[in-house]
């Protein structure tokens, strides 16, 4: 099981309207989101947050370009160098021929690549499990979570005053 | 702003382009060959590629109003305002017609009685490709395209007008929307066959039809592109803003990929089979007209995908606009490559057979063209100013339709939610 050894104060919230207001508050005030867990994705969330755009697709694009790089030199070292047949009277490097599986294989590396970059960025690899705050949040409630590791216990009650007065419906606190 | 004014300025700027042209197409006239081919598959080529334009404009509102869209509903009087160029077009195309039935101009083979007499394809081909079929067909499929155009445009004119709890006047445009589609499928196949395909009457295509319409789609984005952006530099269409570029900038950019395989499934296919009366159109292309057939794909498919394929190069207006323009150009030159050799080869085996009556002379002019002709081996100034010229009159056209309407259709159901439309940041 993986521990992220992190103490984290948790509101749950019916809506997701509440929970864009509260992130923007705490925005407003300064208070260091830790995450934020919804059911199913929320419009504007990134921007709430003030996440930056994900760079997920220019790698997308360098896997792609090996993906037809490799592909298309492949075939003519095979074509031409190591097993050169002639196939329906077409000369041994046949581009077009070439071109339907380049193409393929631009998709598979792009696809395989990107998925392989995304899993291993957020820490998902087989065997492994994520400590959930609550179940709830994968079924209909939106968490706004603080990090209170090293927060004294003003610091504890401020963030808990904060999450029930912008309309949190329950406040926990758990270690995972 | 919502009412468009067509102002003195506009006007003169686009008689002056509709003047460029004709002084073009009058040169092009008088410094042409016996038969007067560069002339006529200059008008062939623009006349087809603008009512094209105007063709797909209607497919795409009446897909978008069928598809229950709601984001186009700011940029679809300029398409209404597109779709209406057709009743100009089919002006273009009765001229073409005339000019079949005087013999004044032999753009296509299968018009020839003589040559159709003795070629076994040609009379095998005679019950689709005569002179009857071209123009009933022209007539009745343009007509009833521009009977949907104006049915859509005045349903939407009315709707502005009623006060409808129920929204009848928007579900009368719904059912003649999804009523037009299957027709435009198949007949804009059809007519294309005729117009494009029977140009090298020899040969034949299944891929052609589509691929010829994926080519009018691209151009009829990129027009809206620019005259949207156009628009907004006067100060109208203010709630349209980079979100709805944004979807436009991505038809043009999916088409472009979808004209690319088209072009590729037809060449890659005719390349393998490798079957002679099939490989001699690329053949042709390959060996003469080089520079036309890789400055095809480069225009068409490497500029826009490489340039569109961020997403927010889809959103700048100078990006967008400057794409938009090398890909109307790059459709154009598409056309060009499409009409020009058939058309060529044509007139040389015509003028071949007028000079001697004999079969030497008729088989010699096959090897032709292994030089550079001006205005068939690349567009020349000629034919760029015959562009300008029918760009002139399109725009003429289009603003003239545009201020006969508000520019922005309040009443539509859906115009509430593409005023708010946000595609990114998501």
């Amino acid at each position: 099981m993986r521990k992220y050894n992190k103490n984290v104060l948790y509101g749950l919230y019916d809506d997701d309207e509440q929970l864009l207001t509260a992130i923007h508050n705490a925005r407003e005030a300064h208070l260091e989101i830790d995450n934020v867990y919804t059911p199913f994705p929320v419009h504007d969330l990134e921007e709430a947050m003030g996440l930056s755009e994900s760079r997920i697709h220019i790698a997308g694009f360098v896997y792609g370009s090996i993906g037809a790089l490799f592909g298309f030199l492949f075939m003519t070292w095979v074509f031409t160098r190591d097993w050169p047949i002639i196939f329906g009277g077409k000369p041994y490097w046949s581009v077009p021929a070439f071109i339907p599986i380049t193409f393929e294989l631009t998709v598979l590396f792009a696809a395989i690549g990107m998925v392989v970059s995304f899993y291993t960025v957020c820490g998902l690899w087989p065997g492994v499990e994520n400590p959930t705050l609550d179940d709830r949040i994968t079924d209909d409630k939106f968490c706004l979570a603080f990090d209170v590791t090293n927060a004294d216990g003003d610091k504890v009650e401020q963030l808990k005053s904060f999450l029930s007065g912008t309309g949190a419906s329950e406040v926990n606190q758990k270690a995972i | 702003m919502n009412q468009f004014t067509f102002t003195a300025k506009q006007k003169t700027f686009l008689l002056a382009m509709m003047g460029l042209g004709l002084l073009s197409m009058v040169i092009t006239f008088f410094a042409d060959d016996a038969l007067h081919t560069r002339f006529w598959s200059n008008f062939l080529h623009n006349s087809t590629f603008f009512t094209g334009i105007a063709f797909t404009s209607l497919f795409v509102l009446t897909a978008f109003i069928t598809a229950w869209s709601g984001w186009h509903v700011l940029v679809k009087r300029i398409w209404e305002a597109y779709s209406l160029f057709m009743i100009p077009g089919l002006v273009l195309l009765a001229i073409l017609i005339i000019g079949l039935y005087g013999g004044f101009h032999h753009l296509y083979h299968w018009a020839d009685a003589e040559a159709v007499a003795g070629d076994a394809v040609l009379s095998g081909k005679s019950s689709f490709l005569n002179k009857g079929w071209y123009s009933i067909g022209t007539f009745v499929v343009v007509g009833a395209w521009i009977f949907f155009a104006i049915k859509l445009r005045q349903l939407s004119i009315a709707e502005e007008k009623v006060q409808d709890a129920n929204f009848s006047t928007h579900k009368k445009m719904r059912v003649w929307s999804a009523a037009f589609l299957p027709i435009a499928g198949f007949s804009s196949a059809a007519i294309i066959w005729q117009w494009l395909m029977s140009v090298d009457a020899h040969w034949y295509s299944t891929m052609y039809a589509w691929y010829a319409t994926a080519s009018w789609f691209v151009s009829a984005m990129a027009l809206t592109i620019i005259t949207l952006v156009y628009l907004k530099s006067l100060g109208y269409l203010s709630q349209v803003n980079d979100n709805h570029l944004h979807d436009v900038g991505k038809f043009m950019f999916a088409f472009s990929i979808f004209w690319t395989y088209l072009w590729f499934s037809q060449y890659m296919l005719i390349w393998y089979a490798n079957v002679g009366e099939e490989t001699v159109y690329f053949q042709e292309r390959l060996d003469n007209y080089p520079v036309l057939f890789f400055g095809n794909l480069l225009l068409n498919f490497v500029a826009p995908f490489f340039i569109l394929m961020r997403n927010d190069n889809k959103r700048k207006y100078g990006t967008l606009v400057l794409t938009a323009i090398v890909v109307l150009f790059g459709h154009w030159w598409d056309f060009f490559m499409m009409i020009k050799p058939g058309v060529y080869h044509t007139a040389q085996e015509v003028l071949a057979h007028a000079a001697s009556h004999g079969e030497e002379a008729a088989h010699a002019a096959g090897h032709h063209a292994s030089s550079f002709v001006a205005g068939f081996t690349l567009p020349g100034l000629l034919e760029i100013g015959t562009f300008i010229g029918f760009l002139g009159l399109f725009f003429y056209v289009v603003f003239n339709n545009l201020t006969k309407a508000s520019l922005i259709s309040e009443k539509d159901p859906y115009y509430g939610e593409s005023a708010h439309h946000r595609v990114w940041p998501f």
